[in-house]
């Protein structure tokens, strides 16, 4: 087993339809698909790349497409510590809903959390469909709100392996380590005082905060 | 209407209650939701009774009943309980409620005789349709047997037009195909229409799932025991459902267990009717819908052809659009799928009602809320059950809902292999929700060892997702034991599920429903609360309180709307927005004047106008972001801005000119939004200040001129103002900026021909009570006047009027100040208090004594050397005796808006508890007088031998 793997939990966020699960499945498997089963909840991934001769393991949480979803959004980016929030960037109310998404995050996921904004279906610009958000819009976005800024496309693989690279980047190592040893405490605080560490665990792990 | 629709409409201050998930549930509301039966299935009468059953199949060559030769059946008597609603009879038995249970609809009724019973004053014989009997006898009070009787006949004869639907429905019952195939000998009869199996196979091996075997064993229980609409379901019933439905007969049972089949009865020809009534429509449910139709249970086969996905695309839109709250919601594409596979759309349709009405409400809701509240309930389950794989999950963050979430929502369908899912569904539909977690508990167990192995979420999903694509292997393939061996995963998941968490009860599952329901619905609350704050249009005079603050009054106005549900309408229409604005608006309260309808006329035209100002799509409702837009414009801090927004109500063709009508309209206007002021019920910056200055130099006259400094200022406490003064001065103020402004508006106007000028009496000097009350007069015949002349058009545009409002100081104010500050959106209103009212405005003003001695200071610096001051009308006496004399007089003649908004309100709402009043006692005097008739006949018809023959 590598030693020195640092995981990365990262959430994927959006308006339905933008793509989210096309990128996943691209970064994962290459691939692209136009009939998926739609995701009931949230579908989760793994990925392992190795960045800088060190190995980042992406765990992904692909949320649910349907707006009405998006109340049981909180359960999956709840220690998140990346997320990559997609809109289409041939639909100009994605790109408001992306501004929700990061105002979301900024206010109830972790502090340090680092976001990847990511504009999606850049190919059909080629084939004659009409770009709704500019590209500098998103980047002031970005810039505005420190975030990363991607422009992709899933069905052509364009940038996309770039922005979980740019995401691994980002992520410094030693935090990988200071995680571990972070977990490891809550592990043995876990069991030392176990009446009160269920109860706090109840309430923290709750499927329901949201 | 449902139940707690018309319960809120006749109690508004019961919302609370129905706001709970699980509320308490009436006597006919547990019974219906026992049997399953349709929303208007009162218990009519009941009984205690005594029932057995003989079974009389007509042969094949149909001349004579023959009564079975299982005859001995009618041995067996079952004493119990008889229900009558209706359309139908219910019968179970004393024992446990489940060894023997009648559910009849009344359609299936065929003869209803007397019997001669020799142990029983009073018995019925019932003949149904099949020729099978049932024996009833009554125990009890003589009469009482008596009116259930009656009862029973008149709804046979109520039900005659729906008895003669009977047949129809019968040819597409499965169950009545075997029978008719088989002992009718009519071997030409049309299989039923059913599932997309008939043509596309049946998920699992035939001959494995035993499907005819399993076909035979329900052949003989409906010979014996009756089917679909008239069936008696006894424990072989259960345990037949428990072995496995067969292919062919499980949309029946499905349909029968869920109550979906007295729906579909009772509702002949709606499912059609919504379809052709919609045809063509689109909506954002059809489009959600259209995405997902090719990705529902697209492994099996029907769903890779036009004719699966019309199917499918029928029954989801037919549902959006029978249920717009509930719309469509991902997951109920792959249940309607399933279901499909075994009924025809109509079915499947009445299925998916009851499904989301009665087995899973909340679960596919605008909130979910419902599956929220499942998930925390379920994993207070495993916590309490499982406690060290619980702890386990914690403390490596697993998260439990990524796989137990689609169990729940999607009821095992994507989760399990098709042949496995549908016999759980078997037992769901038989037992209710309850099977989902027995189930998920069982899964968790049974994996318990394998996920106490797992470190992250991909491990927990990998585990889970093994099991379930190996669940037709062995349990214990490494056992000696050959019948040990040869007890699959399946079996070994429904004996854990069924056997060690049958202990799980449905109680259970409501008691923690009922503990977490609180703080699931805060949470989503505050999402939504978060969400939708944040999408709101951009302002630019309401601070981000302001928002969280309207909205809260918003959604308290509409009370139909439950956020954490998601159901009902979020637009406010006029009558809520009366009410909305009446909270915070200090123009829009009611008060004293609202007594006078020219005044409360008044008050609507100028509502209405706001109202339809602020209604951007013209559909004569407001939503939120109308609301805040509005509002914004309101309560602008520019006075330009603010006049120009009033202007621009009035002038509703957007030309830039207001006409005379529009003049008088608009001073109408203006009057209604000054009221509050003129009639002294609040004060004004101006008036304030005359206060303060008052005050002060009463200060600076006590103290014989020699305050030099700040600290020497003594502030006056247990000082009473003489309000009556202020007041009046301040009503005269306004009452001369409105008859100025109309003055005005007609001297400036363009095209002027003000020839028959009215003489505008002067307003302005000191008079008393009447007086006014004569010039208010006065003020209205002039307004009357300049209107009366239709010959000499005249117009005001905008600079005129902005210039007309300027000239006036009370005005002026009013439009940068006055009107702003009365419009509280900063205060958080509560629905049944909190009014500011005069008494604490001058307060206000007392205690404000910074701003007093500022003024003091003021007046010292700049008045010091006028030795003289001039006299102050009234001098502040400091007596407490008579502060409180005062507030007593006071709180008679003002304090309406806090004393009389209740009663304002309760008036109100009078008129329902009225109306609703009177409809009770009417419809109980119907019922009462439909009584006695018949009962009176009853017992002279004594001899009467058949009650009724259909
Ligand atoms: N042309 C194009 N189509 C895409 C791209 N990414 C996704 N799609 C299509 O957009 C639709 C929605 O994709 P999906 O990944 O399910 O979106 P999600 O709801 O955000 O998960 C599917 O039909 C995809 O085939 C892209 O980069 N280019
Ligand atoms: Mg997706």
């Amino acid at each position: 087993m590598n030693t020195s793997v640092t995981s990365i939990k990262l959430v994927l966020l959006g308006e339905a339809a933008v793509g989210k699960s096309s990128i996943v499945l691209r970064f994962v498997s290459n691939d692209f698909a136009e009939n998926k089963e739609p995701t009931i909840g949230a579908a989760f991934l793994t990925q392992r790349v190795t960045i800088n001769e060190h190995t980042v393991k992406f765990e992904i949480w692909d949320t649910a497409g349907q707006e009405r979803f998006a109340s049981l959004a909180p359960m999956y980016y709840r220690n998140a510590q990346a997320a990559l929030v997609v809109y289409d960037v041939t639909k100009p109310q994605s790109f408001i809903k992306a501004r929700h998404w990061v105002k979301e995050l900024h206010e109830q996921a972790s502090k340090d959390i680092i976001i990847a904004l990511v504009g999606n279906k850049i190919d059909m610009l080629q084939e004659g469909g009409e770009r709704k958000v500019a590209r500098e819009e998103g980047e002031k976005l970005a810039e505005e709100k420190g975030l990363l800024f991607f422009e992709t496309s899933a069905k052509t693989g364009e940038n996309v392996n770039d922005v979980f690279l740019g995401i691994g980047e980002k992520i410094p190592l030693k935090t990988a380590e200071e995680q571990n040893s972070a977990s490891n405490e809550r592990e043995s605080n876990n069991q030392r005082v176990d009446l009160n560490a269920a109860n706090d665990g109840t309430s923290a792990n709750s499927a329901c905060s949201c | 209407m449902s139940f707690f629709d018309s319960l809120r409409q006749k109690a508004p201050f019961l919302d609370k209650l129905a706001d709970s998930f699980t509320p308490t549930l009436t006597r006919d509301e547990k019974f219906r939701l026992k049997y399953k039966l349709p929303a208007n299935e009162n218990i009519l009468e009941d009984t205690n009774a005594e029932v057995s059953f003989a079974t009389s199949i007509k042969d094949g060559k149909g001349h004579s009943d023959r009564v079975n030769n299982k005859g001995r059946k009618t041995a067996y008597v079952y004493s119990g309980r008889l229900f009558l609603t209706p359309h139908f009879l219910v019968f179970r038995d004393a024992f446990d409620h489940s060894s023997c249970v009648l559910i009849l609809n009344i359609s299936t009724i065929k003869r209803v005789e007397r019997s001669p019973s020799e142990s029983y004053e009073f018995a019925l014989l019932v003949t149904l349709y099949t020729g099978a009997k049932v024996l009833i006898q009554f125990i009890g009070i003589r009469y009482r047997s008596e009116q259930f009787c009656d009862k029973l006949k008149l709804n046979l004869k109520e039900n005659i037009p729906n008895a003669k639907t009977l047949p129809a429905f019968l040819e597409t019952s499965y169950s009545e195909f075997l029978i008719a195939k088989n002992i009718l000998g009519k071997k030409d009869i049309t299989v039923p229409r059913a599932g997309l199996g008939q043509h596309f196979k049946y998920p699992g091996n035939p001959t494995m799932v035993k499907e005819k075997a399993k076909l035979r064993l329900w052949f003989d229980y409906f010979r014996e025991n009756g089917r679909n609409l008239a069936v008696v379901q006894t424990p072989m019933f259960r345990k037949l459902i428990r072995i496995g439905v067969p292919n062919r007969m499980r949309g029946e049972i499905w349909e029968l267990c869920s109550g979906a089949m007295y729906m579909r009865y009772a509702n002949s020809g709606e499912y059609e009717r919504i379809l052709n009534e919609n045809a063509g429509k689109t909506s954002q449910a059809i489009d959600e819908i259209e995405k997902d139709l090719k990705r529902s249970l697209p492994e099996y086969s029907a769903y890779q052809t036009e004719e699966g996905i019309q199917r499918l695309r029928n029954v989801l839109t037919a549902y959006s659009w029978k249920n717009p709250d509930v719309g469509y919601c991902q997951a109920m594409n792959i249940v309607v799928a399933g279901f499909l596979i075994f009924m025809s759309e109509e079915q499947a349709f009445w299925c998916l009602c009851n499904l989301c009405d009665i087995y899973v409400p909340g679960y596919y809701s605008k909130t979910m809320y419902g599956t929220l509240l499942d998930q925390r309930v379920f994993e207070s389950f495993v916590e309490d059950r499982m406690p060290v794989l619980w702890e386990y999950i914690l403390q490596h963050d697993i998260q439990l809902s990524v796989v137990s979430l689609p169990w729940f929502l999607s009821l095992f369908f994507t989760s399990m292999p098709l042949e496995y899912a549908v016999r759980i569904m078997d037992i769901f539909f038989m037992n209710g929700s309850i099977t989902l977690f027995q189930v998920a508990l069982a899964v968790l167990k049974i994996n318990a060892d394998d996920i106490l192995q797992a470190d992250d979420d991909g491990m927990f999903i990998a585990i889970i997702k093994h099991y379930f694509q190996t669940l037709g292997q062995s349990a214990h393939p490494d056992s000696s034991d050959i019948k040990y061996r040869q007890i699959t995963k399946f079996q070994e998941l429904l004996v854990t599920a069924f056997k060690e968490f049958s202990v799980i009860s449905e109680e259970m599952a409501m008691h923690a429903r009922h503990k977490y329901e609180k703080g699931i619905f805060q949470n989503i609350e505050t999402f939504m609360k978060r969400t939708q704050l944040r999408h709101m249009p951009k302002t630019f005079n309401l601070s981000s309180d302001d928002l969280s603050n309207i909205y809260d009054m918003f959604y308290q106005s509409i009370e139909t709307y439950k956020i954490s549900m998601g159901t009902g309408s979020s637009n406010m229409g006029f009558e809520v927005f009366i009410q909305f604005l009446s909270k915070f608006c200090d123009s829009c309260r009611p008060c004293e004047k609202d007594k006078d309808p020219a005044f409360r006329k008044q008050k609507r035209n100028f509502l209405q106008r706001l109202f339809d100002n602020w209604d951007s799509a013209h559909i004569g409702e407001l939503t939120l972001n109308d609301v805040v837009t509005g509002l914004d414009k309101l309560v602008t801090v520019d006075l330009l801005q603010a006049i120009n927004y009033f202007f621009s109500l009035y002038d509703t063709d957007g030309d830039g000119e207001l006409h005379r009508e529009e003049v008088l309209q608009l001073s109408e206007g203006l009057l209604l939004l000054t009221e509050p002021w003129k009639s002294g019920r609040y004060v004004d910056l101006l008036t304030k200040k005359r206060i303060e200055d008052d005050i002060a130099e009463n200060i600076i006259k006590e103290s014989g001129g020699e305050i030099a400094t700040m600290n020497q200022i003594e502030l006056p406490t247990g000082v009473t103002i003489d309000e009556e003064k202020y007041k009046v001065e301040q009503a005269e103020r306004y009452l001369k900026a409105a008859s100025n402004f109309l003055q005005r508006s007609f001297e400036y106007a363009k095209a002027v021909d003000l020839a028959e000028e009215v003489n505008l009496i002067d307003l302005s000097d000191d008079e008393g009570e009447e007086k006014r009350t004569v010039k208010q007069k006065q003020l209205e015949s002039i307004k009357a006047n300049a209107a009366l002349d239709p010959t000499h058009p005249k117009v005001i545009d905008l600079p005129t009027f902005r210039m007309i409002i300027l000239a006036d100081e009370t005005y002026e104010l009013f439009f940068s100040n006055t009107l702003r500050s009365s419009v509280h959106v900063d205060e958080h209103v509560n629905i049944d208090n909190k009014n500011k009212v005069l008494r604490s405005m001058f307060d206000g003003i007392l205690a404000d004594g910074k701003r007093v001695a500022e003024q003091v200071r003021r007046r010292v610096d700049s008045v010091a050397t006028r030795s003289s001051i001039a006299s102050v009308e009234s001098t502040p006496t400091a007596a407490a005796s008579s502060i409180t004399t005062k507030e007593e007089k006071y709180d008679d003649l003002d304090d309406f808006t806090s004393e009389h908004q209740p009663e304002n309100e309760e008036l109100l709402q009078s008129s329902w508890f009225e109306i609703d009043d009177a409809n009770e006692t009417s419809t109980k005097a119907i019922q009462e007088r439909s009584f006695e008739p018949l009962s009176a006949n009853s017992s002279e018809e004594k001899s009467n031998l058949i009650e009724f023959e259909a």
